[in-house]
């Protein structure tokens, strides 16, 4: 019976590589490049997104099946800074298709699972950037070189565990010898539909950080988490590294989506929320000093309202608490200086024209509460997509 | 009356008919589900889809990801109809039995005779295919090469039960061809009609019927009613034409609009099973279809 079975399951693999071959007469890479151009006329904290005119994430996107068994994924990203281009890898990952029992590996480099917003694309959001905590404490969304393995339940309900294991270098806190597997994180996710026109999805998230507790001692004493934001965790140079780093950050995530009768065509709405927490950012030395925070925690919360086929409109409150380190820095065998409170709320408006499922205009009126200033930015910007382009999640 | 033997047999059957699980059915359209319902009556069906869905417009929602990773066979319209979500579905599912090529992804537009393929696709015409129009819920001659191909696969992944999907199969294709005469004489008056659509939702059905779509409410394929184009229907010879026609899931705004200036008849069919009361499964969403189509007032 059993080697019945393993007779089928062979003769099915055999037929489904004739098939993939005839079906596909002259290639099946599917190329996808995002068009994304803004003009702004001002900067956020925590933020690489310059004023005045700018490509934002325009991207490049390859991806094809390897063979039956695995897909690979290469996106370039590019973007303009101080006249520049620049050219960044965002993704150039393997992931297995064929893994019995729910599991999938994914190996190389790629967008982390922690949290909701940070696996997918920065085109798919309704705003023109994540909101503040996103980037103070991922550098917008933290992607890395590593491995994933995930395992998708047998259940009615979606249920799905995650674990990865980074190099980590883009979150160390500036450590002469750091350690070579630097990040692990963990996720759960859970999700359901209530009836056809509601569906929500629960997600819980951890990621420990081995590089990313500030140590006293050695050269890199100095502080790098200055947390202002010209004078950011950027060693002076350019960087999409966070602001501040710590050895565990935790995440918890809810998003709700609905539409009337399961329609998304006419109308739809789609709410998230997401709640960040960074801790252990110093070791000992530091954090004994005055009005240095045990963590840092961020909240926000979008709604975004397709209220027509060719209409949206998207509103979003977030909340930053986090610290100024002022002149902190090891000195023989002891720390000096002291931290301050600050904190960073942002509210913002958008309303997108959505040209075709494709295309989209959009302009967006962001307040900037910090603890000095105050800050209105308006901006207009284009997202738009060509070739082929990858399905979105939920 | 029942002998006891058939009662210890029937027992039998059922204590090793238990371990023995029924198919998990994946569909991607309810039109999808009421077909293999009639082939597959054992089997657990599961349709990703209303027909009060847009179906180019569906969210990979957790619990669809959920069904497709059990799922022994899933059945689709293809022609690009699910490009939108059923890959992520696929990517995110891990079921390796359902995967492109596998013998576990049944695409019915592989069966069908499509009508508008394109040797030139872009996407200033629209949302269009190039391998045609994948609405085939309504290519009603086609169904009976689409039951034949579907009745060979679920024999593949089932062979314990070949023979019941062979019977099944074979009832439903004569129905199907008794049904197909009945509504060919019944719809004889609507030969020659000329309708608006809204979409080409019905374009396999009216080409079956022999109604012409002269026009779209979509200025192009996928692309909602704009004003300008509305008026510019407004404007045209509205006497030669017999309705105006929508599905039911869709905005009932634009058909209207032109029904006020136009003085022509509005009719609201269902694009899939389930899309009216009357509509309940594959025989009574073209038997439907065929009396609402019949029913207009002129």
């Amino acid at each position: 019976m059993n080697k019945k079975l393993l007779w089928l399951s062979a003769l099915s693999i055999s037929s489904t590589a004739a098939m993939a071959t005839t079906s596909n007469t002259i290639s099946n890479v599917e190329i996808g490049v995002v068009l994304d151009g803004i003009y702004q006329d001002g900067s956020r904290e925590f933020s690489h997104r310059e004023e005045g005119f700018s490509l934002g994430h325009s991207e490049i996107n390859l991806s094809a099946n390897i063979d039956d068994k695995f897909r690979g994924v290469l996106t370039t990203m590019l973007e303009s800074h101080e006249g520049k281009t620049e050219i960044e890898l965002e993704e150039a990952f393997i992931e297995s298709l064929a893994m019995p029992w729910g599991f999938k590996v994914k190996a190389g480099r790629f967008l982390s699972s922690f949290g909701y917003l940070n696996e997918k694309h920065v085109h798919e959001d309704a705003f023109s950037e994540r909101p503040g905590v996103y980037r103070a404490l991922l550098g917008g969304h933290y992607f890395d070189d590593g491995v994933q393995l995930s395992w998708l339940a047998p259940t009615d309900f979606y249920l799905a565990f995650t674990s990865e294991a980074f190099s980590g270098k883009k979150l160390d806190a500036g450590f002469d010898q750091p350690a070579t597997v630097g990040v692990y994180s963990a996720a759960i996710n859970i999700g359901a539909d209530i009836n056809a026109s509601h569906s929500w999805m629960f997600g819980l998230s951890a990621l420990r950080n081995g590089n990313g507790e500030m140590q006293f001692g050695g050269e890199h004493d100095h502080d790098d988490h200055a947390g202002d934001s010209h004078d950011e965790h950027d060693h002076g140079e350019h960087s999409h590294g966070p602001a501040f780093t710590g050895e565990n950050l935790f995440g918890a995530d809810f998003t709700w989506k609905w539409a009337p009768q399961g329609n998304y065509k006419y109308q739809n709405v789609r709410f998230t929320t997401e709640y960040l927490q960074l801790n252990d950012l110093y070791d000992t030395q530091f954090s004994d000093l005055q009005g240095a925070k045990d963590n840092l925690k961020g909240i926000y919360a979008t709604i975004v309202y397709q209220f027509t086929p060719h209409w949206s409109v998207a509103l979003r409150g977030s909340e930053f608490d986090h610290q100024l380190a002022n002149d902190v820095h090891g000195h023989g065998d002891h720390a000096h200086g002291d931290f301050s409170d600050a904190k960073l709320r942002e509210y913002d408006v958008s309303l997108a024209w959505l040209s075709s499922h494709f295309g989209q205009v959009r302009g967006q009126y962001t307040r900037q509460e910090t603890h000095t200033k105050d800050d209105n930015i308006f901006s207009l910007q284009y997202v738009m997509t060509f070739g082929a382009h990858a399905a979105h999640g939920f | 009356m029942v002998s006891n033997k058939a009662i210890f047999s029937a027992l039998l059957f059922s204590i090793f008919a238990t371990p023995v699980m029924a198919l998990n059915i994946f569909t991607c359209q309810p039109d999808w589900a009421a077909l293999v319902k009639v082939h597959a009556p054992q089997a657990n069906i599961f349709s990703a889809t209303t027909a009060y869905q847009d179906p180019h417009f569906i969210q990979a929602r957790p619990s669809l990801i959920a069904q497709m990773r059990k799922a022994d066979l899933v059945i689709c319209s293809g022609a690009e109809q699910e490009i939108g979500w059923l890959p992520e579905l696929q990517r995110q599912s891990r079921n390796s039995k359902v995967r492109t090529g596998s013998e576990g992804l049944f695409y019915v537009t592989d069966y069908v005779a499509m009508l508008d393929k394109r040797d030139n696709v872009d996407r200033v015409l629209g949302d269009v295919h190039a391998q045609g129009n994948p609405h085939v819920q309504f290519a009603i001659s086609d169904m009976l090469a689409v039951s034949k191909a579907l009745t060979l696969r679920l024999t593949s992944q089932d062979k314990k039960n070949a023979s019941q999907y062979q019977k099944n199969g074979v009832k439903f294709q004569q129905q199907w061809q008794q049904s197909m005469l009945e509504w060919q004489q019944k719809a004889a008056p609507l030969k020659g009609k000329k309708v608006v659509g809204y979409h080409g939702t019905y374009r396999y059905l009216f080409a079956w019927l022999g109604i012409e779509q002269v026009a779209d409410l979509e200025p192009k394929p996928g692309v909602s009613p704009t004003t300008a184009h509305l008026n510019s229907l407004a404007n045209f010879n509205a006497q030669q034409v017999y309705a105006i026609v929508y599905s039911t899931h869709q905005s009932d705004k634009a058909a209207n609009w032109l029904a006020k200036r136009t003085a022509l008849p509005v009719v609201a069919l269902a694009q899939s099973v389930g899309g009216t009361d009357q509509a309940l499964d594959i025989f009574s969403l073209i038997d439907s279809s065929i009396d609402a189509l019949l029913a207009v007032q002129p």
